[in-house]
């Protein structure tokens, strides 16, 4: 599944499901799904790096437990007591405040899990290609910046160590110094050479005219639109109609902006996004887990308090989160590299 | 066709001209070698045929140029992109995206070029560098050839007429070079593509190119036309192209395989004409012979050349012999610099050093050759303690170096990277060197007065001068002085003549060797064969991690197909590898 588009909504969706969901239950399912999926659509060679959230639980559903254990001194199963004269600290340590702690803990895990898997699978510079196209400069500004650094990060280890055989050593902060300064200028020339390389390839040939004057006018109108409504929002009482008017005017005016500038620009893609079954496969997967998620069902919001109990579970509400399980499902092969 | 007529440019801020009065033409379909020392305008004189040159750089330009009727000062660089796809030193810097295909794609994309046609394009780029099994692949786990020929199918996928490339295989290994190479001169031939290429190491290029254009320095007039036309006037030339001019050739051979003809058919001219005795005559004189001394030799070659199969059989064995002898001999009666024994070293799982054992005697020289990637970088960092290699002991005079500091080693030892401008971050090239002295705590009693490197690297002129405003010779030098002014006695140099003219060549030589005369032991990495046959005691070949060949330059350059200097194919099986050695060997055979 290469849409980028796809991807972010699936880690939207598990992302809400997380959130909404404090039955544990629940949150083991959703840790099972987002791992599965991770496991089976991560590049070969990156799989074992799907499975960094147990790590990450392994560390944050006992602190999580502990922190709210300690400051949270609720609920009737007391396992002992601080000291009252403790700030924040003192007073009961209950079974439920350490119960809803790790519960909390494993709704991190869950929601770094499906970013995890995110990161795995689909590059940044995909995500940043789904900029509407007004942006389409910006996005590969950021997209090349984003190539930077980590050519930067060996950038600094390469001058370190070119350093280092001059006898320097790093003890404070002004020892950076032979450090920044020949990464400052080597990223400095860089970026020149790149500048340099991507005129000479064309870059920026179809985008050399300037914006016409409606275009700019409407930006202008939007712009005004949008602070003048917000000012009368803040400063004239009563007139807050008018205000909301205004913004919502501008607003429009802005993004209508937005869509005339991204017709005029004009740039094709190499690969284009493609619709199939799979990719409809997926959206109604998380549309019903999202169902599952937002039907406000009752066995979702699990408390311990006052007194632990055994998590309720529904089977309809399970099987709307195993919706999320589609990108696992609907994975070719799973085997490119990003 | 491309014309350059009364071209001059002048950067903004300098005082003279980078190129001055430049005529020139350049017909449609050409293959052209340009060739000059560093700073005499090649990358300016490249960058004018699509416009970077002014429009990217600044600076005033004069004269007119026209590239297939296109004008690039006037359209500049976006509208010649369609007409001139370049292709820069280094691969890396060009690249904006990760994977090889999309990078192809990225001109085409931003050109707003229908998704179709783009395929069509993108997969002809690919055939035509040879890259079609590798289109999926990720950049970063390329080989230096691969990344340079994914370049020049991202600046062909523009299908442009002229392909200009400034030193596209400066920092490739022979293999590599060949495999760029290859592939420009298919594009030559095959779709009649004009490729204008500057290049250092014109034995890489000479067989290939129908036109040669010398600039011999900023702002002189340049030479163009055939290289054979041109080569008579070039002073550094390739050693096969050395001999020919030596020896009288004509035609002046480019390649091993024409100097091979020429060699035959000089076996019959000496029979016949004297002309070519006169010129071994004056070839002696230059190198400083007495013409007495001489006479009786010259008269004797007429009688060496009809028998040389013979003869030469048995000067090879004489002159091998003599070299091991003398090495042997000198290798016995120093002292040990460096040692290694059995080192390993892995990066995560993947072995890089394998068992590797070696040594550097004091006043050696030591070349490490290899291909990209085969474990050489590796091995000078784990010598410097950069690296930790998981087995094996690392001496230096004895003592173990095996868990010591970076900063404590290098007092001992002078490693110059790959990438000198990683080294250089001072004012001023003096200021260079007292940082080093500083840092080692010996900036009171220095090992050897900084003044005085500085006179000996040739840079006393130039103390006071920002090191990143010198060229790439200069800032080599100071680097070199920034990592030898504590007086190591070994130095390690990764690759020090990338980019290099054969004058900065001669000079850094030049240094080596007053310091090899004082004891100090040099391990020198280079793909530079030519540089290996003239500068090394000795060679080793390292291969996957693995020493492969160790010897002297003769053993082991001449049994290496990869890496046979030019005199060696020429002569295969005599141990020779410099135009001296060849005059050498007949000496030896007429005595």
């Amino acid at each position: 599944m290469p849409d980028a588009r796809l991807w972010l909504l699936w880690a939207l969706t598990t992302l809400l499901a997380a959130t909404a969901a404090r039955n544990p239950l629940y949150l083991f399912l959703l840790l099972l799904v987002v791992l599965l999926v991770g496991v089976t659509t991560a590049p070969a060679g990156r799989r074992r790096a799907a499975l960094l959230p147990l790590r990450f639980a392994a560390l944050a559903v006992p602190f999580a437990a502990l922190f709210n254990g300690l400051t949270a001194h609720l609920g009737d199963t007391v396992l002992c007591r601080l000291p009252a004269w403790l700030p924040l600290l003192g007073g009961p340590v209950t079974l439920e405040s350490l119960a809803y702690g790790a519960i909390n803990g494993l709704a991190l895990t869950v929601i770094l899990g499906a970013f995890t898997a995110l990161n795995q699978t689909v590059p940044v510079r995909e995500l940043v290609r789904l900029a509407p196209r007004a942006f389409h400069e910006a996005g590969v500004v950021l997209a090349i910046a984003l190539t930077l650094l980590p050519q930067t990060a060996q950038a600094v280890a390469r001058i370190r160590q070119a350093q280092a055989v001059r006898g320097h050593r790093l003890r404070g902060l002004r020892d950076w110094l032979p450090i920044y300064l020949p990464l400052l200028v080597s990223g400095l020339e860089r970026a020149l050479a790149l500048a340099e390389a991507m005129v000479a390839r064309g870059y920026g040939a179809v985008s050399e005219r300037a914006q016409p004057l409606p275009l700019r006018a409407l930006l202008t109108m939007g712009l005004l639109g949008l602070s003048g409504g917000w000012l009368t929002w803040l400063f004239v009482p009563n007139r807050a109609g008018i205000a909301a008017g205004t913004m919502v005017a501008g607003g429009a005016l802005l993004v209508g902006a937005m869509v005339i500038a991204g017709r005029s620009t004009r740039r094709t893609s190499y690969r284009p996004r493609r619709w199939g079954i799979r990719e409809t496969m997926v959206v109604l997967g998380c549309g019903l887990a999202l169902a599952a998620a937002l039907t406000g069902h009752p066995s979702l919001a699990y408390a311990p308090y006052p007194r632990l109990s055994w998590p309720p579970f529904d089977p309809l509400v399970g099987l709307g989160l195993l919706g999320l399980l589609t990108p696992a499902l609907v994975n070719g092969s799973g085997s490119e590299g990003r | 066709m491309i014309r350059l007529e009364r071209l001059t440019f002048t950067y903004a801020g300098a005082s003279a001209p980078a190129l001055q009065d430049v005529t020139l033409e350049i017909p449609a379909g050409a293959f052209v070698l340009l060739a000059g020392p560093s700073g005499a305008g090649k990358s300016t004189l490249l960058r004018c045929l699509n416009g970077l040159v002014p429009h990217f750089s600044g600076g005033t330009l004069r004269g007119r140029i026209s590239v297939f009727g296109h004008d690039p000062a006037g359209e500049g660089p976006l509208a010649l992109s369609r007409v001139v796809g370049f292709v820069f030193q280094n691969p890396e810097a060009q690249f904006v995206l990760d994977r090889v295909e999309d990078e192809v794609a990225f001109a085409l994309e931003n050109l707003a070029v229908p998704p179709a046609e783009m395929r069509a394009r993108v997969t002809e780029a690919l055939d035509l560098a040879g890259l079609t099994p590798l289109r999926d692949r990720l950049l970063e786990t390329l080989s230096g050839g691969e990344k340079q020929r994914v370049a020049i199918a991202a600046a062909l996928a523009l299908r442009p007429r002229v392909l200009a490339l400034d030193e596209p295989t400066s920092q490739l290994d022979p293999q590599s070079a060949e495999e760029v190479l290859e592939a420009l001169v298919r594009l030559n031939r095959e779709l009649g593509l004009t490729v204008v290429l500057a290049e250092h190491r014109l034995e890489r290029v000479l067989p290939y190119a129908t036109q040669m254009v010398y600039l011999p320095a900023p702002a002189a007039p340049l030479l163009s036309g055939p290289p054979r036309q041109v080569l008579p006037h070039v002073p550094d030339v390739p050693p096969v192209v050395a001999l020919g001019r030596t020896l009288g050739w004509d035609p002046l051979p480019l390649t091993v395989a024409e100097s091979r003809i020429a060699y035959r058919v000089s076996l019959i001219a000496y029979r016949v004409s004297p002309v070519a005795c006169r010129r071994l005559q004056r070839a002696d004189r230059r190198r400083g012979r007495g013409l007495g001394e001489r006479r009786s030799t010259l008269r004797n070659r007429r009688h060496v050349t009809r028998n040389t199969q013979h003869v030469t059989r048995n000067t090879q064995h004489a002159t091998r012999n003599t070299r091991h002898a003398t090495r042997n001999t000198q290798h016995a009666t120093r002292d040990t610099r460096l040692t290694l024994r059995g080192l390993c070293f892995r990066y995560d799982q993947t072995p890089v050093l394998r068992d590797v054992s070696l040594e550097v005697a004091a006043g050696e020289l030591v070349v490490l050759m290899g291909r990209n990637g085969a474990g050489k970088t590796t091995l000078l960092k784990c010598i410097v303690g950069l690296l930790r290699p998981q087995a094996g002991m690392i001496a230096l005079d004895g003592e173990p170096l095996v868990g010591r500091e970076t900063a404590d080693i290098c007092r001992c030892v002078g490693y110059l990277p790959q990438l000198p401008d990683d080294l250089l971050f001072a004012d001023t090239v003096a200021e260079e060197l007292a940082v080093t002295l500083h840092n080692h705590g010996l900036l009171d009693r220095p090992p050897i007065a900084p003044d005085e490197l500085l006179a000996r690297l040739g840079l006393a002129e130039l103390a006071s001068a920002y090191p990143r405003d010198l060229s790439v010779g200069q800032r080599q030098r100071v680097a070199l002085g920034a990592v030898t002014v504590t007086a190591p006695s070994l130095l390690l140099l990764d690759e020090p003549t990338r980019g290099m003219d054969y004058a900065a060549k001669a000079e850094l030589l030049r240094l080596l060797r007053s310091w090899q005369a004082e004891g100090t032991g040099v391990l020198l990495v280079t793909h530079d064969v030519e540089l290996a046959a003239q500068a090394a005691d000795r060679v080793v070949l390292i291969e996957e991690g693995r020493v492969c060949a160790d010897g002297t330059p003769a053993q082991v350059l001449t049994s290496s197909p990869g890496f046979a200097p030019q005199i060696s194919q020429l002569f295969p099986g005599r141990g020779w590898l410099s135009v001296e050695d060849v005059l050498r060997g007949w000496e030896t055979a007429c005595r």
